[in-house]
């Protein structure tokens, strides 16, 4: 059946564990392209260069009934103690998710977390903003 | 082998200058002789954005089979590409001189497949 989507339909997702209070988000593909124009010509080509995934969301910060905080596993890739700093490990699994009954049209990727935002206003709810990019392949691309 | 035939990105031209010796007296008055009526040392860059790498290996068999910079060949036309000057002016030839490599190929690989070429050519008598 036909159907327009709408944030309602939305899911973001963690390690297939799916976020809550997920307000929204974006996934972007970047292509990088590579100028081939040469001298003489009058209209620009180009050759196609590398493909990227980046993308962020904005998330209300929860916390569950079992006193869990639903943005921990994003926030704590870049927000922790310790003098490591992030590793090739510090990965997560993204799925980005649009409902339609018990079909559900996917994006996963594995990505690392480049910036993440928290903080708290008053007369507002408190949310948290990070921004992603995808290292690798996507692993589903059902869009 | 003839000079690759690939259409340059972007080309940068030095006209070189004639055989002029210069003498500076101690009282700074300068004396200019005239060793000869054809301007050589002309340098023309050409650079290669973006081709396959199979393009630029072209150039690397070019390279070779001119000895690198012992012999000197003619253009390909398609190095001019984009010139609507007169045609001559950016050859060696029009002042008797011919181009040679003044140094190797410069290829950087920008991704898989995709490399950028520079050429770097001298006129010489």
């Amino acid at each position: 059946m036909a159907k327009v989507y709408t944030g309602r339909d939305g899911v973001m997702q963690v390690g297939g564990s799916t976020l809550a209070k997920v307000v929204s988000f974006s996934v972007q593909s970047n292509l990088e392209t590579l100028e081939t124009t040469t001298l003489g010509d009058n209209i620009r080509s180009y050759s196609p260069g590398i493909l990227g995934y980046a993308g962020s969301a904005t998330l209300l910060y929860y916390k569950e009934d079992d006193g869990s905080i639903n943005t921990s596993t994003l926030l704590n890739k870049l927000v922790k103690t310790g003098t490591a700093g992030v590793s090739s490990s510090d990965t997560v699994e993204l799925t980005f998710r649009w409902v339609d009954g018990t079909d559900n049209n996917d994006i996963k990727m594995t990505a690392y977390v480049t910036s993440a935002n928290i903080g708290a206003a008053t007369a507002d709810l408190a949310r948290a903003e990070i921004s992603f990019i995808g290292t690798g392949a996507l692993s589903a691309a059902s869009v | 082998m003839a000079f690759p035939s690939h259409k340059p990105t972007s080309r940068s031209f030095e006209a070189g200058d004639y055989a002029i010796k210069t003498y500076k007296a101690q009282n700074g008055a300068e004396t200019r002789i005239l060793y000869g009526d054809r301007r050589t040392n002309m340098k023309l860059s050409l650079s290669y954005a973006n081709i396959t790498d199979t393009q630029a290996d072209d150039f690397i068999a070019h390279y070779d089979e001119v000895k690198g910079s012992f012999q000197t060949f003619d253009l390909d036309a398609n190095a001019k590409s984009g010139w609507e000057g007169t045609s001559t002016a950016l050859d060696a030839t029009a002042q008797g001189n011919k181009y040679r490599y003044e140094g190797p190929p410069q290829i950087t690989q920008v991704r898989p497949g995709t490399s950028t070429v520079t050429i770097n050519l001298i006129g010489v008598l």
